[in-house]
C-alpha cells in the first residue's frame, strides 16, 4: 500500500466500522461489552482469557488509539471475526495506552470499534503482557498473532494489514 | 543519594558460548528517589568530569496541570497519555555520588516516553543543557499541541532559567491524523553540542505534513552563545521522517552535524539513515541507509538511530526489525557517512535487542542497548574498536529478576563510559570499562 493513500484510507475504514456496527449483533458474552468501561489485563488476565479460547483460533492484536495504521486495520478484523466466527474464530484485543487511560480508550472503542472485543494492558511496561505470547516482541504496533486451537502462536504479523491478507493468514490455522 | 542495594556484576558472555568471565563495576548509584516513577534517562559529562543524569518521572495526578490535561485528552478522543516532570541530578566526585535532584520543567508539561525521551548535553565552558518536548495549548484552533522546550544551568544544575520554546507554533491542523490528536508536533527530538559550542535542537515537525501524508519533516534551532538565545527554527529535511523514530545527532571535529533518522520511502520501507550538514545553517544533504534488511512496515516503530562521530569514521546502530531476529544492528562508516559496513547484530543469540545508546572511547565506541536472553530484559554493552568492529565479548550490565532497560552512554575523559539507566522504576547509573 502507497504511505500517501493510508490515512485516507483510515478514515474510510473507521466510517465502514461504525457502519458495520451498527448492523452487527451483540458482542459475544464474553467480550466487553460496546459501552462497558475497558477492562484492564495483566499477563495473568491475558494468559486466563487466551486459556478460555483453548479450542478456537484467536486472532490477538495488539494496537494503541495513537497509532493510525493500527485503527485502519481494526475495522477489518471485527468484520473477519464475523465472518469466520462460525469456523471458531475469536478476535481478542489489547490496547497498549497508559494503563490510566482506561475511560479515554473506552470511549474512542465505542466510538469508533464497539463490537472490537479489547482489554486495556494493565502494567507500565508494555512488554509485560506481550511476553504472554512473545517474548521477543519489539514493542512495534500494529502487532498480530494467531493462535492456533492448542492455544500457540501459529503466525505473528507487524504493520497494518488488509482484510484478505488476515483471512489467508487466519486460514492457515483453521 | 542512595547507595545502590546491589553490587553489579557482570557476566561476560561470548557469542553462544556460556559465560566466561567476570568483570567488576563500581557499585550503581540510584539516583532517582524512591516515590518517584522514573523512566528514559540520560547523561551527560562536563568538561571538568562533572555528571548529570536526567530522567523523568509521572506528575502529581492530582495537579493542576494534570487534570487540564486530562480534560483536554477527554474532549480530543483519544492522545498519547503523557504529563511528566523532568529531574536532573548531578555529581561532581565522578559518578560516586550525586546531588538531590532538581526539578528542571514547570508544572507537569513534559510529554516524554522512552522513546521520545528528553536530552541533556554539556556545553565546553561546562552550561547544562537540556530539551525535552512539552505539552502546550494552541489558543488560535483551541488544541493540543507538542512543542519542544529548552532550558540551561549556569550554575552546574544547582538552578534552570524557565524554559524556552524553540519550536514555533503554527496553525496546522492535524488533530484528526497524527499521534494523539495533537493539531500539530515538534517532538522526538535531539540535542547535541558542537565543539566550537553552538547547541542544536532538531526535532520530527509535523508543520508540513498533508493529511494523506504519512511522514514528517526535521527542524533545528540552533544556538551560538552558549543557549542564551536561539535563532528561529529552520527545516533541515523536508520530508520523509518518520514520525515516531527519535533523532539523535553528533558533530564531527569540524563541528558539523551528523542526524540519525529513519526515513519513509517507497512500500514504507522505514531505513536508518545517516545525513551531514555543513554546520552553517544549511540543511541536512542526502540521508544515506546505513543498510541490513529491508523493513517495510505500515505501522510505528518507535525505534531510534543513534550514531557517534570520529573523523570519517561513523558509528550507527539502529533496531531492525526485518532482522531474525529482530535487534538492535550496528553499522560502521569510513568515509564520512558516504557508506557503510554491512550492518552486524550487537546479540544475535538474544531473542530480541532493542534501545541502543553509544559512546567514544579513547580508541573506539561503546554500544549498550536492552535484551531479553533468558529472563527479563537486561542491559547489555560491548566495546567497539577504530573501525567500528567489535572489540570483545557481550557483557551483562545487571542480572537478577528486575526488568533494566532503555541505556544511555557519555564518554568520560578517563577512558570509561558513563552509563544510566532504568531499573523497574528506578534510575541508576555507574561508569563501566568494556573488557576487550
Amino acid at each position: 500500500m502507497k504511505r500517501r493513500a493510508f490515512i485516507p484510507t483510515a478514515v474510510a475504514a473507521l466510517i465502514a466500522a461504525r457502519a458495520a456496527a451498527a448492523a452487527a449483533p451483540a458482542s459475544t458474552p464474553a467480550s466487553p461489552g460496546a459501552d462497558a468501561a475497558l477492562p484492564l489485563a495483566d499477563a495473568a488476565r491475558l494468559r486466563a482469557i487466551l486459556d478460555a479460547y483453548r479450542g478456537k483460533v484467536v486472532v490477538l492484536n495488539l494496537w494503541a488509539s495513537w497509532c493510525v495504521p493500527c485503527l485502519r486495520e481494526i475495522p477489518d478484523l471485527v468484520r473477519i471475526e464475523k465472518e469466520l466466527a462460525p469456523r471458531g474464530v475469536v478476535l481478542v484485543g489489547v490496547s497498549m495506552d497508559e494503563p490510566g487511560d482506561a475511560a479515554r480508550v473506552a470511549a474512542f472503542r465505542a466510538q469508533h470499534f464497539p463490537q472490537f472485543r479489547t482489554w486495556l494492558r494493565a502494567e507500565s511496561e508494555l512488554d509485560a503482557i506481550a511476553s504472554v505470547v512473545d517474548p521477543a516482541w519489539n514493542e512495534v504496533l500494529p502487532t498480530t498473532y494467531v493462535l492456533g486451537r492448542d492455544g500457540k502462536v501459529a503466525r505473528r504479523v507487524q504493520g497494518a494489514k488488509t482484510h484478505d491478507e488476515f483471512v489467508s493468514l487466519i486460514e492457515s490455522a483453521l | 543519594m542512595l547507595p545502590a542495594r546491589k553490587f553489579v556484576i557482570a557476566l561476560v558472555a561470548t557469542l553462544g558460548a556460556p559465560a566466561l568471565a567476570i568483570a567488576v563495576h563500581a557499585a550503581p548509584v540510584v539516583v532517582s528517589t524512591p516515590d518517584q516513577k522514573a523512566l528514559a534517562p540520560d547523561v551527560a559529562v562536563g568538561p571538568k568530569g562533572e555528571i548529570a543524569v536526567l530522567w523523568l518521572a509521572k506528575g502529581d495526578p492530582d495537579s493542576a496541570a494534570a487534570k487540564a490535561a486530562e480534560a483536554e485528552r477527554a474532549q480530543m478522543g483519544h492522545s498519547h497519555q503523557s504529563s511528566m516532570n523532568l529531574y536532573v541530578a548531578v555529581s561532581t566526585d565522578g559518578g560516586a555520588t550525586f546531588g538531590e535532584p532538581v526539578h528542571v520543567n514547570h508544572g507537569d508539561d513534559v510529554w516524554g516516553f522512552a522513546v521520545s525521551r528528553p536530552r541533556i548535553a554539556f556545553g565546553p565552558t561546562g552550561t547544562l543543557h537540556v530539551a525535552y518536548p512539552a505539552n502546550e495549548h494552541q489558543a488560535k484552533l483551541d488544541k493540543a499541541i507538542l512543542m519542544t522546550h529548552y532550558t540551561r544551568s549556569t550554575d552546574g544544575g544547582r538552578t534552570f532559567e524557565a524554559p524556552r520554546r524553540v519550536s514555533t507554533v503554527t496553525d496546522s491542523d492535524l488533530s484528526g491524523v497524527i499521534h494523539g490528536g495533537f493539531a500539530s508536533v515538534a517532538a522526538f527530538g535531539t540535542m547535541g553540542v558542537a565543539p566550537n559550542g553552538d547547541v542544536y535542537i532538531a526535532w520530527i515537525d509535523t508543520r508540513n505534513m498533508k493529511a494523506d501524508s504519512s511522514t514528517g519533516s526535521v527542524y533545528a534551532a540552533v544556538s551560538t552563545d552558549d543557549g542564551r538565545t536561539f535563532a528561529v527554527d529552520r527545516m533541515m529535511v523536508a520530508d520523509g521522517v518518520c514520525p515516531c523514530c527519535q533523532l539523535s545527532i553528533a558533530f564531527d571535529g569540524k563541528s558539523r552535524p551528523y542526524l540519525g533518522s529513519r526515513s519513509v520511502t517507497g512500500d514504507n520501507l522505514r531505513s536508518s539513515t545517516v545525513a551531514r550538514a555543513d554546520g552553517h545553517g544549511g540543511p541536512f544533504g542526502p540521508r544515506i541507509a546505513t543498510g541490513g534488511a529491508p523493513w517495510h512496515l505500515n505501522g510505528c516503530p518507535l525505534k531510534p538511530t543513534v550514531l557517534v562521530v570520529r573523523g570519517d569514521t561513523i558509528y550507527t546502530a539502529a533496531h531492525n526489525g526485518a532482522e531474525k531476529p529482530p535487534g538492535v544492528m550496528l553499522a560502521a562508516s569510513h568515509d564520512g557517512g558516504a557508506s557503510f559496513d554491512a550492518p552486524r547484530a550487537v546479540q544475535p543469540d538474544a531473542l530480541v535487542t532493542d534501545a541502543p545508546a553509544i559512546a567514544l572511547t579513547r580508541d573506539g565506541a561503546m554500544i549498550a542497548w536492552h535484551a531479553k536472553v533468558d529472563g527479563p530484559r537486561r542491559v547489555y554493552y560491548r566495546a567497539l574498536d577504530a573501525r567500528g568492529a567489535f572489540a570483545g565479548p557481550v557483557n551483562a550490565l545487571t542480572d537478577g529478576d528486575a526488568t533494566s532497560q532503555n541505556p544511555a552512554l557519555a564518554s568520560r575523559a578517563d577512558d570509561r563510559v558513563q552509563v544510566a539507566w532504568q531499573q523497574d522504576d528506578r534510575i541508576y547509573t555507574t561508569a563501566i570499562a568494556a573488557p576487550r
